[in-house]
């Protein structure tokens, strides 16, 4: 410990240049592998949560981006249609959010409704924290309750049981909710079409959705209900006919794709997409491993005498290398610390924004895979800690003690 | 490009100090370029927008290189400079000779960049930064080959 502490002091810590230079290129190189890994993990964790949708029979509707969607001219009468006709002909899958409220809460966060059915509840097996699961069954009415689910941020002001009343903007009429059951921490929902893009349901309230909640909502909700449906269990034939109707009543061209469709997606978008994050970062960090290898060596050059005299009055190179791997062993550790801590108040950064969509809970403000991603970090430090120890001793030993000492 | 028979630079300390500056003006131009790609991948997209919403204090960062550069240069050349002095030279000229060095070396790896620039149909400006701040540098290193006058 205390040749450590001498090595430290009186050699490391002398050549003060090189020495923030190698926290500098560390620094870099742990923040490329900690954003491609997160980016990585994220985007592994939409892709898991597509598939419990993403089933053989089921067909995920897409409005075509080369049509030409005339949405004001869309009537209520042609959405009622359209959703007669998939009533009558299908099971199928409804999710809309984005429909914001405000009603008071501890963090002064404005609250997200999230209007599913009973198939994308199932689908998805929502963790709950407290509570039972949502009920599917209920009647429409201004003296009626509907039971939802709550993020975990809204459990301290509506525990439950407790009722809130809301101006439901899908609905354009007052209504009562009842909490029936607390979502488990950082549940969320990754879009489609942007897998390691993710919205957590913190400040969100489930709002149950049936036939009959379809059939008196406004236009808003059951368009943008269209837009992401999954028609579950059907033929190709049938899913035909079901983009025709919508063509002929609403105008609007939808492509519905399959999971054969789906997987050629994500095989040539995502796994793509990250093959090009994982090539860059790959590149990004063998540059800056090659400059950490040439500062490291320019240290040596700067310190090859302090060394060789050590290693004169008996130093030997094991201890040296000792000494090496603990130094950088502690300028990983301030690596991982800055990292930490640039993430930590990211995250924070999201409930001072009162950014409710991405405003998570987490062990010292860090979810889980940000946890991961830092556990890259640190085996991403432990390679590049070997190559740079490994030749710099490899240096320290091909000059002869007595050079050394001259130099 | 540098006369390296009265210079304190060797070919070896050329290239270094030519590798650290087209990794900084690279890695200037990489952003700059990567902006002006219509991504359709969100994805790479927000992956990118990680380092793009950095990208002047990763750029600076990474001069730091340069100053490295320049600090275990001279702190080599002490004993060059001390005996240059002894057999007749000043301080003023190996001052002057180590700063046009480095500001020649400077300016071929600036044009060069501005050639990419030119190529790539980038903004000229978007370089600007990095002379100013190398420049500096070279000044402030200069100073310090006058401290080893005396050793």
């Amino acid at each position: 410990m205390k040749i450590f502490k001498f090595f430290v002091s009186k050699i490391f810590l002398r050549k003060v240049i090189p020495s923030i230079s190698v926290i500098l290129l560390i620094c870099m190189s742990n923040y490329i592998t900690y954003i491609a890994a997160r980016t990585v993990i994220s985007t592994f964790q939409g892709y898991q949560e597509t598939r419990g949708l993403n089933q053989e029979g089921n067909f995920i509707a897409n409005l075509d981006p080369n049509s030409v969607a005339d949405f004001g001219a869309i009537e209520a009468k042609g959405t009622q249609k359209v959703y007669d006709y998939l009533n009558s002909h299908f099971d199928y899958a409804f999710y809309v959010d984005g429909f914001m409220v405000s009603i008071p809460n501890s963090y002064d966060m404005e609250i997200s409704l999230c209007y599913m059915n009973e198939s994308y509840y199932a689908a998805n097996q929502f963790e709950l924290l407290q509570g039972t699961d949502l009920m599917f069954d209920f009647p429409l009415g201004e003296d009626k309750e509907i039971p939802v689910l709550i993020g975990k941020g809204l459990s301290e002001t509506y525990p439950v049981g407790s009722l809130i009343n809301i101006d439901d903007p899908a609905l354009n009429q007052a209504i009562t909710l009842k909490v029936q059951g607390v979502l488990k921490g950082n549940e969320y929902h990754s879009n489609f079409y942007a897998l390691n893009s993710k919205s957590y349901y913190i400040f969100s309230i489930f709002v149950p959705v049936n036939e009959e909640f379809i059939n008196h909502a406004n236009l808003g909700l059951q368009v943008n209900g269209l837009m992401d449906i999954v028609v579950l269990q059907t033929t190709e034939e049938k899913i035909l006919d079901l983009s025709e109707v919508i063509q002929d009543t609403l105008g609007l061209k939808f492509n519905f794709f399959s999971q054969q469709d789906n997987y050629e997606y994500f095989n040539e978008y995502y796994f793509h997409s990250l093959k090009i994050v994982a090539v860059v970062s790959l590149i990004l960090l063998l540059m800056i491993t090659c400059l950490s290898v040439w500062n490291a060596l320019v240290s040596i050059r700067l310190m090859l005498k302090d060394l060789t005299i050590n290693l004169l009055v008996g130093l030997s190179y094991s201890k040296l290398r000792k000494i090496f791997y603990s130094y950088f062993g502690i300028v990983f550790l301030i690596n991982l610390v800055i990292v930490f801590s640039f993430t930590a108040m990211n995250r924070y950064g999201c409930w001072l924004r009162k950014d409710a969509t991405f405003s998570t809970y987490g062990l010292f403000g860090l979810i889980g895979m940000d946890w991961l991603a830092l556990l890259f970090v640190v085996v991403s430090d432990i390679v590049i800690g070997i190559i740079v120890v490994e030749i710099m001793l490899r240096k320290i030993k091909k000059v002869p003690i007595s050079l050394g000492v001259l130099q | 490009m540098v006369n390296l028979k009265k210079s304190l630079f060797r070919l070896t300390d050329v290239l270094e100090l030519c590798i650290a500056y087209t990794f900084c003006f690279s890695l200037n131009l990489t952003f700059d370029y990567v902006k002006t790609v219509d991504l359709e991948s969100y994805i790479l997209k927000s992956f990118f927008e990680n380092f793009l919403d950095y990208q002047l204090q990763i750029v600076i960062l990474s001069t730091f290189i340069v100053i490295v550069f320049h600090y275990q240069m001279l702190y080599r050349k002490k004993t060059e400079v001390f005996c240059k002095i002894l057999v007749g030279d000043t301080g003023l000229n190996i001052t002057a000779r180590y700063s046009l060095d480095c500001l020649t070396i400077l300016v071929f790896v600036y044009l060069l960049s501005t050639l990419v620039s030119v190529y790539l149909n980038l903004s000229l400006t978007g370089n600007l930064f990095l002379p100013l701040i190398f420049a500096v540098y070279i000044l402030i290193s200069a100073r310090q080959v006058r401290k080893y006058e005396d050793i």
